[in-house]
């Protein structure tokens, strides 16, 4: 009797070892990625764009989650950032001690990311930001394993200063010297690298800068605001704002009859029309924003073949999450452009030549991407400034455009090489803000 | 001289009216809440998230349901009305006699949990009313239509409140409440009835400044942080629980924001009239017009 237990406590022990075994071997044959992805899907930054970047950039790793990469299975954890700097650094920590993630991915508040690019870098984690444009994120920094596709906040205020001075002659019937411009924005982390981007523009351009102020995203009142607009008499407005501060905005600029020649957004709140619609009316109509070109609005023509159809399949699945989208937001293909970026140029370039997943094969990879023009869905290319460059981490090749909203169409009308219509400048007569 | 004088132009008055209306909305939002301090003595840290509440209310009857405006109103004052007697005998009742603090947590845990339920259920889109009310226009001035609505209604409100607690007999139950809650219940005032009362008459007043504050702004989920901390400020500046201290304190910090703005940036107005609320915390502890014990 003794021996016939001994015998089935053996049996069992072995049957133990072997499933231990097995599953041992399991673990060493799953190979995989696992990506920490962060935007805001509550608060106020999560109407106006995060939770559409947190769209875009799932509808791309869903597709990857399905296939792979290079026999390594994608698996994304989201976080919600609540719109708070502090809940996004305490959520990146925690994807990366807890959750044990092999790098994060998103972003969309520069106020988050300067401190969230810091602390990653210092826990030597790898950090792929499909969205915030705050130069303060890179500039100096020096990291190693922060990388940025995006362009930057001063090529934004830089693109539409250009804009308005290659037009201020024949659009605007003066020199740019005579062009009384105003700048304001939101005070965080982006709204000051752009007006920074705009001021240094509007130098170069020669323009008479009349204001430049900042302003609270939640302040419940612009009337003073508005009321300086108007003794300072500006003919073109450069804004860059969050959601609902720029409808706020536009009502008191309305109520108080501010008038200009043209209002030029950049980005953020302005990347949403349906937003600005339902808050401003018609008073959106003629509006310009800068923001990497809407992937729908590339010209195929000029892209690799390849993306055409990758195009297609994100807006097919951004219509089943929002059905109905009169005009689908740049926010969305911004952030699936860059996640495929990262999915099929940095990711199995790390695991085939560099041997993993880890940060520092995902950095090396990194340094290597070279896309030429046209090879992304935004149009751009992709080559990172590398170490010792005072924006190490960041795209050399990104770049903005500006675009206008027209009847309830957004078109590209800078720069030249880019644009589908001529802009209508400045805003025509019998509009609510036209100065005419 | 002259660059001293320049400032004395059509725009400084505009600010300065401006200033009055935006005085208006911030009165009309300290109301309610310093008729709950003075007469229950709590303080309803999450009373703009019940005006929030009522400005979705707005929304969906007027947006969704098709409800014209003048018929939203009164619902959404009834809405907010019940919200506030029902916060007052699920969450207040119990902790009337709690030291103050837990009063206060217990209130801010509402806040959470009414932003929460906002997100939940309503989502985290931006929902505007849609109504364009017209401008007023004074030669190179123009002022908009629903903030001076909401500036008179704000008048109509503190004078209606006066009358009631001047002239009725609730009104007049209520501030004797107010002065001595227990010699009261002793004399056999029902007072958890007259909580229940003031409580509902809070909330309508939050639903009121609701039903203009949505002609004015975006609702989301959290529109009352733009609005609870510096409603909080005046309520103080004015001396909790009184609501004419209250009702003036609005106006003055909305002048130092409207002109501190229009001479300096937009954000030394409010820098300013935070110094200044510090500075009259230094002097008058109790608020500028604080109630005699």
């Amino acid at each position: 009797m003794p021996g016939h237990k001994a015998a089935r406590l053996l049996v069992g022990l072995s049957a133990a070892i072997a499933a231990l075994g097995m599953a041992v071997t399991a673990e060493a044959q799953e190979k995989k990625i696992k990506i920490g992805v962060i935007y805001d899907l509550t608060g106020p930054l999560a109407g106006g764009g995060s939770e559409l970047q947190h769209i875009g950039a799932k509808i791309m790793l869903d597709q990857y989650a399905k296939t792979g990469v290079e026999g390594y299975k994608v698996e994304a954890v989201y976080a919600d950032a609540q719109s708070k700097p502090d809940v996004a650094i305490n959520e990146a920590v925690r994807l990366i001690e807890q959750e044990k993630v092999n790098m994060l991915l998103g972003f969309f508040s520069s106020a988050q990311c300067v401190p969230v690019a810091a602390r990653v870098e210092q826990l030597k984690n790898f950090m792929w930001i499909t969205t915030c444009i705050s130069s303060a994120v890179l500039s100096d920094k020096n990291f190693k394993y922060v990388f940025r596709p995006q362009a930057s906040g001063d090529q934004f205020g830089l693109m539409t200063t250009d804009f308005i001075a290659q037009n201020a002659k024949e659009k605007l019937g003066k020199e740019p010297k005579d062009l009384r411009v105003a700048i304001i924005h939101e005070d965080g982390a982006y709204g000051v690298d752009v007006s920074k981007g705009n001021e240094a523009g509007a130098k170069k351009a020669g323009f008479n800068i009349v204001l430049k102020e900042g302003y609270a995203a939640t302040a419940p009142d612009l009337s003073s605001l508005v009321t300086k607009l108007k003794r300072a008499r500006p003919d073109v407005i450069f804004h860059t704002g969050y959601n609902p501060d720029i409808t706020l905005f536009g009502r008191q600029a309305r109520e108080q009859g501010l008038k200009f020649a043209a209002l030029v957004g950049h980005g953020a709140g302005y990347g949403v029309y349906e937003k600005l619609k339902e808050g401003l009316g018609g008073d959106v109509n003629y509006v310009f924003n800068a923001d990497p070109i809407s992937i729908w609005a590339s010209n195929e023509k000029g892209l690799n073949p390849k993306l055409p159809p990758v195009i297609k399949m994100v807006g097919d699945e951004f219509d089943k999450v929002k059905p109905g989208v009169a005009i689908r937001s740049a926010h969305v293909g911004m952030a699936a452009s860059n996640t495929y970026v990262f999915l099929t140029e940095v990711l199995p370039r790390a695991i085939k030549k560099h041997g993993g997943v880890d940060p520092d094969a995902l950095r090396k990879a990194a340094l290597e991407v070279d896309i030429p023009e046209g090879g992304t869905m935004l149009g751009f290319g992709v080559k990172f400034f590398g170490e010792g460059n005072q924006m190490a981490g960041q795209n050399e090749r990104s770049f903005p455009v500006v675009i206008q909203y027209v009847d309830d169409k957004s078109y590209v009308v800078w720069p030249k090489s880019q644009a589908q219509r001529e802009a209508v400048l400045p805003l025509p007569k019998g509009t609510t803000f036209s100065n005419q | 001289m002259q660059g001293f004088l320049d400032i004395f132009d059509i725009y400084l008055l505009e600010a300065v009216v401006n200033g009055i209306l935006l005085g208006g909305v911030l009165a009309l939002l300290a109301l309610g809440l310093n008729l709950i301090f003075g007469v229950i003595d709590v303080t309803w840290i999450c009373y703009a998230e019940l005006v929030m509440i009522g400005m979705y209310g707005m929304y969906y009857m007027v947006q969704v349901f098709g409800l014209p405006y003048w018929v939203a109103a009164p619902f959404a004052i009834l809405l907010v009305a019940a919200l506030g007697a029902a916060l007052h005998y699920i969450v207040i009742a119990p902790l009337l006699t709690a030291p103050p603090i837990n009063q206060l947590l217990a209130t801010g845990g509402v806040l959470f949990i009414l932003q929460s339920f906002a997100t939940v259920a309503f989502g985290i889109d931006f929902r505007n009313l849609g109504i364009r009310l017209p401008v007023l226009a004074i030669g190179e001035m123009h002022f908009s239509y629903s903030r001076l609505l909401a500036f008179a209604a704000a008048l109509i409100g503190m004078l209606a409140i006066y009358f009631f607690m001047k002239r009725t007999y609730t009104g007049t139950a209520i501030r004797a409440v107010a002065q001595d809650r227990q010699i009261m219940s002793l004399m056999g005032v029902d007072t958890k009835r007259i909580y229940i009362i003031t409580s509902a008459l809070g909330g309508a007043l939050a639903g009121l400044a609701a039903c203009l504050l949505v002609l004015q702004y975006d609702v989301h989920p959290f529109v009352g942080l733009s609005f609870g901390p510096i409603t909080f400020l005046i309520c103080v500046l004015g001396g909790l629980g009184n609501f004419v201290g209250g009702f003036i304190a609005a106006f003055v910090f909305a002048q130092i924001i409207s002109l501190g703005g229009l001479f300096s940036d937009l954000e030394w107005g409010y820098v300013l009239a935070f110094a200044f609320f510090i500075v009259m915390m230094f002097i008058r502890p109790a608020g500028l017009f604080a109630r005699r014990s």
